[in-house]
């Protein structure tokens, strides 16, 4: 790799269709003489380029995987003899002649290795065949002091590199200009360098008055140090602006998925808001990133969880629920399921995991049945693609109501809980005697029984079938029913729902009388869906059972009102309907159960005691509670019990249907310290959770501050946002990046903010974004930071900026999402009568971050700016540059009255700044000077002002009209083109 | 490509990098830069897995796709695929064969069979079976390809949807529309290279995603146009703008952008100063092509299209004037042929004869008049549903129900194709002799998509975009797939 290479794969497409960039890296590798090989920059890019594709993850040819250590190395291992090339197989078949014993094989790859990769394989063979873990893997060391290193190599600039320095990251981007044989830019005028840092930090431009105050301060500083203080004030007046937490939340809701709709077909409304709202406090409030993580992904797990870390786990409630009619449930649930496990791997570890579902990784270490036992991890939550999203919390929308709200919902819960708890330890501690049917019959389909065991055996059995069994009645004071799968092999569960949703018992006495018996209760094995098991003794369509899916066998116990006494030669008859149903009213039939009773009086005096009815009477009064609670309906994460927790299987080619080996949970070895004699044990998701902010995982720390870089500079130091395994792209600055990990880790403890002030008051960032076309030539894309950041805003900033600039933007914080004008008819979706209705008054003025998110019907003017639809989290915009887009911030209705009203604004602005003693009315180059200072903070050059002031006469060439009367329909277009200007569209 | 003559795109050569060409759009990974792709990709490792030069890999059949898709899953049983064993079995119980193993959407316990609703007729020289439903079609048999054995593994709507056009039930992948894009890019400056027309006020199941770029850059998506009020969104010019004071805005725009190009050499400033030109350029060109008040009577009356309303039938004549003007993929949705007859309007013996004769007339017409301008044999015209539907009749809830319908279908589905390079008056493969699997030369979705991208010049496994792990590809590089040579004339 030389530096030539370099430019050719700046392209965007880099990542994308060239699947050899793998290797590519800025870095120099060590391969002058001395320096022993390196594995991860030397040798692993040459098995991944030209061994793994057949010697793989994949596939493993001759057993044989570049992949794996142990399949290349002893003692498993038979390829490679550490010291000793001469006998290495991998060494004899790369240099073979035979073609029949040549790697790679010459029928396929003409070419064989380069005689440097044989030499560097030779190398290191005999310096010990060393195996490292890639580069993202290794530990984050503590952080060094910069500079040491480059201690030894005198050069004449180093005072001035010292000079330049402001922050340590300063003296590694210095460094490694050096290398290149460049220097830094010189710094930007306060004017870039404060919209730069306005935008990065709060997403909205400063406010007209701020960047000359600034400039001020600045001319009349007397020292440098003065002048940096002065930017270190504007700094933290930024960071502590409330706009702060809204710009980052946002960043956060690509990754999140964010959306105010379930998705799919109807895609219904769904209540998310709160959600976003914890973010921005979040953010605001510079939660450290540890348990800001912890929260999304294990709140509901947490002793005592609090409303916002319960509200913070509908982080993965963003997946979506499919209503249409007809879908299965667990399908849809699974799916949910697998994206939680592909967006906590790409959120946190920039891990590409999505592919081993369906086999092991091709290039990354891990194994096929990892991804399983991560699926575990997730498995067992309450939610199951439920068109009313169960389970959801009522959030009510004022702050102070939250906490208590959210307290209540808990205490009912709880309750619930803890009610059914009393009989279904009394159910395990009682005998159980079979109930053997004499007869059973049904309304529809066709039943038989064997013993104590009734099965479907064909036939339809729809919504409302009812099944009637009789048996010989004996004494007792309940009856448990237990349900089955129909299939005994429980690789074939889950299965259809099977819910009994009322039960009616009798007694047929000899001659004839029918005496209805009396039920008082039900308990179940526990409480699992949103049904409640007293309901199987109401009317409703809910009831016992498994619901919508049945995924074990489960039980319930339902318990007379007086013991069952008097039976001599009388028959017991139950009658059973069935009337739940899933979406598009499929029926959740028993295909399997039998019926057992219990004598036991401990059954009477559970009914009639005090803990009993005490409990029953504080549930009744915490429902009260819950149902007097207005707020929105947000989905969150709770467990599952753990007395009917679903067992997780390996999808055999990633198919849901055709189901392996069982799995326990856990995250893959690489991670987990790979053989270590203690490796990391992960069992739920709140262990997860830890683990991934622990100083025992290097990458969250790498992974997150790669993404704040690349949201302030354009590029992250890995540019592949989403991939820090081998088929991303290697670090462009690897000390930089571990210095800035290690700060954010270790010395910031995860706070975001205090690493966005080192970052942004470093000379790197403060550097002009203007360049030399020899710069331009040499680093097209500014990989190298030899000056300061110039990219294109956000879909969010370009609205917020007009918003802000013509003083519209209403400054509200949270709340439920509006709807800001869209073209007639882009809302169209099957069966669904969800209407855009254009919000009224300030809400239409809202920041972007609020505006209404269908995932099926994305605001189409945040699309055209490349916002991901939010399907699937999103861990990087492509920015592109394309008519569409012109004709969004030329046309859009939205952008035309942001232009009118900043006419009025400059126009009103202007005439006040002008007032002494008499009104001046404002003259058309004021006017135009003070639109194109808010919307770009820099003052027009003459030249502009000239070409504005043309356009301006030109559109308004009715000369006799009073030189002081504003034409505000032709100032409108000027307007429109000042904010379509390239700086006004850049940062 | 007259835009390079510009001496604005001189400057801009200097500086060329291939995301300029890519963020304009206009020019795929095939032709232009090709040649520096095979040379980066040399650079950096040679030919490993998946990196080989992408873009036109051979010499296309097709120039440009019209893709006419019918939501809901169309009945074959009632159109394509006639079964005479099916119209003896009519009211008795299905075998229980056919449902051992099978999940349905609706479908409960033991449905009855349902024999076809319509009479069929062997139609044209190549003697394929069309039902009464398509009179206009009938005449147009000879020059259409029917792929009887269409199979999908997918029997709910929105996900089967994904699969057809993204090669993935689940969401998140990048439409045959956004791929066609990112390979051959787009042969018109002044509209958009794909563009989306739905008809029937209702957009797909699964929503915007089956036009969607899923992976792919955000820039290769389809472009919803609409027949009626602009047809691309924030075309036209704010009533108080005219269109001079538009140009007259846009040329100091110009030169104010120049200046800035000049002070600080973003290259992307450039870029952007081209955007604009090709977005004013646009507001005439895609005003004009979806202006059917320049069609004739004659034209009209065979497509039974009327100017400002918004039907299939416009939207097929829409088809061929945006091919005309070389547009690259162009993909219509009608909506309603889910016949469960659950309700009227979805019923066999109802509301599927309305949808009926909503496309058959603009369909056959769109082939006749693409044959007749010469079109035909570079643009690739394909028809289909999502799915098929069950020679059961829909029981749901367990019950029979009023109206007649059937279920949906994922084991068998009829498919065709005309123009192209595709095989003129041809039918491939079979279903059983119920209409319920696909049981000779099944074809599925990936086999679908691979042997479509061929007929573009692509050869499905060579193009591909690195996501998740995996180069990604059309055909589903988890699955099998092939090209159907037997397809293509």
């Amino acid at each position: 790799m030389n530096n030539s290479t370099f430019p050719s794969t700046r392209s965007l497409l880099t990542v994308t269709v060239l699947l050899a960039a793998m290797s590519f890296t800025i870095r120099l590798p060590a391969q002058e003489t001395g320096a022993a090989v390196d594995f991860n920059t030397q040798i692993r890019p040459i098995f991944t380029r030209s061994c793994s594709a057949c010697h793989g993850g994949v596939k493993q040819a001759g057993d044989v995987s570049f992949v794996y250590a142990s399949q290349v190395l002893p003692p498993d291992g038979w390829i490679v003899e550490p010291g000793d090339p001469d006998a290495s197989v991998l060494i004899e078949r790369v240099k073979t002649d035979d073609p029949d014993l040549r790697m790679p094989p010459p029928d396929e790859h003409p070419e064989p290795l380069s005689d440097d990769d044989i030499a560097l394989l030779e190398r290191w063979v005999s310096e010990g065949a060393a195996w490292g873990d890639h580069w993202s893997l290794a530990p984050l060391a503590a952080d060094r002091v910069p500079g040491v290193e480059k201690a030894e190599e005198p050069t004449a600039d180093r005072a001035g590199t010292e000079a330049w320095v402001r922050q340590p990251m300063d003296r590694l981007v210095a460094a490694g200009l050096a290398d290149h044989g460049l220097s830094p830019s010189g710094d930007a005028q306060p004017e870039q360098w404060l919209r730069r840092v306005s935008l990065d930090l709060t997403g909205l431009p400063p406010q007209p008055g701020q960047t000359e105050a600034l400039r001020r301060r600045c001319d009349s500083a007397t020292s440098a140090a003065e002048v940096d203080a002065i930017y270190a004030e504007q700094v933290d007046r930024l960071l502590a602006s409330q706009r702060f937490g809204e710009r980052w939340a946002s960043v956060w809701m690509d990754l999140a998925r964010y959306a105010d709709s379930k998705g799919f077909e109807k895609d219904p409304h769904r209540d998310m808001w709160p959600y976003r709202d914890w973010l921005i406090r979040a953010f605001n409030d510079d939660m450290p990133y540890d348990q800001f993580t912890i929260k999304q992904l294990a709140g509901d797990l947490l002793d005592d969880p609090t409303a916002d870390d319960l509200i913070a786990t509908a982080f993965q409630r963003n997946t979506q629920t499919n209503t249409e009619g007809g879908t299965d449930d667990e399908e849809f649930r699974v799916a949910a399921v697998i994206d939680r496990v592909n967006t906590t791997w790409t959120v946190w570890q920039a891990t590409t995991f999505g592919c081993v579902q369906c086999h092991s990784h091709p290039y990354d270490p891990l194994r096929q049945e990892e991804y399983y036992a991560c699926m575990a991890l997730f498995n067992n939550t309450q939610d199951a693609d439920l068109d009313s999203d169960f389970p959801t919390l009522k959030v009510p929308a004022k702050d102070e109501q939250r906490e208590a709200a959210i307290a209540s919902q808990r205490r009912y819960q709880t309750l619930r809980d803890a009610r059914n708890q009393l009989g279904r330890d009394l159910a395990d501690t009682v005998q159980w005697s079979p109930l053997i049917p004499q007869t059973v019959t049904t309304t529809d389909g066709r039943l038989a029984f064997d013993g104590d065991r009734v099965r479907s055996e064909g036939g339809t059995f729809p919504v409302g079938v009812s099944y009637t069994v009789q048996a010989g009645a004996v004494p007792m004071t309940a009856l448990r029913i237990e349900i089955f799968p129909l299939s005994d092999d429980p690789t074939s569960w889950p299965e259809q729902g099977s819910v009994l949703t009322h039960l009616k018992a009798s007694l047929l006495k000899p001659d004839g009388t029918v005496i209805p018996i009396e039920l008082v209760d039900v308990f179940a094995d526990a409480l699992s869906g949103p049904h409640d098991p007293r309901d199987c003794l109401t009317a409703n369509k809910q009831g016992v059972g498994g619901y919508p899916k049945l995924h074990r066998p489960r039980w319930a116990v339902i318990v007379l009102k007086d013991r069952l006494s008097d039976v001599d030669g009388a028959t017991l008859r139950l009658e059973m309907l069935q009337s739940a149903n899933v979406t598009g009213n499929l029926a959740t039939p028993l295909r399997h159960f039998r019926w057992s009773t219990s004598d036991d009086d401990a059954w009477p005096r559970l009914i009639a005691s005090d803990d009993l009815a005490d409990l029953s009477q504080s549930l009744a009064d915490a429902k009260r509670a819950v149902d007097g609670i207005q707020g929105a309906q947000l989905p969150v994460v709770l467990p599952r019990s753990p007395a009917v927790a679903r067992s997780t299987r390996i999808f055999i080619r990633g198919n849901w249907l055709e189901r392996g080996d069982e799995v326990s949970p856990g995250i893959p070895e690489v991670f987990a310290g790979g053989r270590a004699r203690d490796p990391i044990v992960v069992s739920d998701r709140l262990d997860l959770a830890r683990w991934l902010v622990s100083d025992q995982n290097p990458l969250a720390a790498r992974v997150w501050a790669n993404r704040i870089w690349a949201q302030l500079f354009g590029i992250g130091l890995v540019e592949t946002l989403e991939d820090f395994g081998s088929s991303g792209l290697q670090p462009s600055h690897p000390g930089l990046l571990e210095h800035l990990a290690a700060r954010l880790r270790d010395v910031h403890h995860w706070r975001l903010k205090p690493l966005l002030r080192e970052i942004v008051l470093s000379s790197t960032y403060r550097q002009t974004n203007q360049t030399t076309a020899s710069l331009r030539e040499k680093d097209p894309r500014n990989l190298l930071l030899a000056r300061g950041p110039r990219t294109r805003l956000s879909a969010e900033m370009i609205r917020d900026q007009a918003l802000a600039v013509s003083g519209l933007l209403c400054d509200d914080i949270g709340g439920p999402s509006v709807m800001p004008p869209q073209p007639d008819g882009v809302w169209q979706t099957v069966y669904s009568g969800a209407q855009w209705n254009t919000s009224a008054g300030a809400q239409r003025y809202r920041r972007a971050l609020y505006t209404y998110w269908r995932r099926t019907s994305p605001y189409p003017s945040f699309l055209m700016f490349d916002s991901p639809t939010r399907d699937l989290c999103s861990a990087r915009r492509i920015a592109t540059n394309t008519p569409l887009q012109a004709l969004v911030t030329l046309n859009d209705p939205v952008y035309v009255e942001c232009a009118e009203a900043l006419v009025k604004r400059a126009v009103s602005d202007t005439r006040k700044a002008a007032a002494g003693e008499t009104v001046i009315e404002s003259t058309a180059v004021d006017v135009i000077a003070w639109m194109y200072t808010a919307v770009t903070q820099r003052r027009p050059s003459e030249l502009e002002l000239n070409e504005l002031s043309s356009l301006y006469a030109d559109l308004h060439p009715d000369v006799s009209a009073s030189e002081s009367q504003i034409d505000e329909a032709a100032m409108a277009i000027v307007a429109s083109t000042i904010m379509n200007l390239d700086r006004a569209l850049t940062k | 490509m007259t835009a390079y003559n510009d001496p604005l795109w001189q400057g801009l050569a200097e500086l060329e990098t291939r995301r300029h060409f890519l963020t304009r759009c206009s020019v795929g990974l095939a032709g232009t830069w090709l040649g520096g792709q095979a040379v980066g990709a040399e650079s950096v490792g040679g030919e490993s897995a998946g990196s080989g030069p992408i873009g036109l890999h051979f010499p296309p059949r097709a120039r440009r796709v019209i893709f006419l898709h019918m939501a809901g899953g169309p009945s074959q049983l009632e159109l394509f695929d006639y079964k005479r064993d099916l119209d003896k079995l009519d009211g008795e119980d299905c075998p229980a064969s056919f449902l051992k193993g099978k999940r349905f959407a609706f479908i409960q316990g033991v449905p009855k069979m349902l024999g076809p609703q319509y009479p069929f007729q062997q139609c044209g020289q190549s003697g394929a079976w069309v039902s009464d439903r398509l009179p206009e079609f009938q005449s147009v048999v000879d020059k259409v390809c029917f792929v009887k054995s269409m199979s999908t593994t997918q029997f709910n709507h929105g996900p089967a949807q994904l699969l057809l056009h993204t090669g993935n039930q689940n969401l998140g992948s990048a439409s045959f529309g956004s791929w066609a894009m990112y390979g051959l890019g787009s042969e018109n400056q002044d509209l958009p290279g794909f563009i989306v027309l739905v008809s029937g006020g209702k957009t797909p199941s699964a929503g915007k995603s089956v036009w969607g770029s899923g992976f792919l850059p955000s820039v290769y998506q389809g472009v919803q146009c609409r027949s009626k009020g602009d047809p691309v969104l924030y075309l036209s010019n704010p009533a108080s703008v005219s269109r001079d004071q538009r140009r007259r805005a846009l040329d100091a725009l110009e030169r104010l952008n120049r200046a800035t190009f000049e002070e600080t050499g973003d290259p992307e400033v450039l870029t952007r100063i081209s955007q604009y030109e090709m977005a004013f350029r646009m507001q005439t060109h895609a005003t004009e092509a979806f202006d059917l008040t320049q069609e004739s009577a004659r034209t009209h009356q065979m497509y039974g299209t009327e100017p400002g309303k918004e039907s299939f039938a416009n939207n097929c004549l829409l088809a061929r004037r945006l091919a005309e003007r070389g547009v690259r993929f162009i993909q219509l949705f009608h909506w309603g042929w889910d016949s469960h007859g659950a309700g009227e309007n979805e019923a066999l013996n109802a509301g599927f004869k309305d949808r009926c004769r909503e496309a058959d007339r603009p369909m056959a017409a769109l082939i006749k008049d693409l044959d007749q301008r010469g079109l035909l044999d570079d643009t690739l015209v394909i028809w289909g549903g999502e799915f098929g539907r069950t020679p059961m009749r829909e029981n749901r809830g367990g019950r029979e129900m009023k109206f007649v319908g059937r279920d949906h279908n994922p084991g068998a589905f009829t498919m065709w194709f005309a123009g192209g390079g595709m095989k003129p008056g041809c039918t491939f493969g079979e279903t059983d002799e119920l209409g319920y699997e696909a049981v000779v030369d099944k074809v599925s979705p990936h086999d679908l998509h691979a042997t479509l991208l061929h007929a573009l010049g692509i050869d499905h496994k060579r193009l591909t975009y690195l996501h998740q792990g995996l180069p990604q590809r059309l055909s589903n590089v988890t699955q099998p797939s092939r090209v159907v040579e037997e397809l293509l004339a």
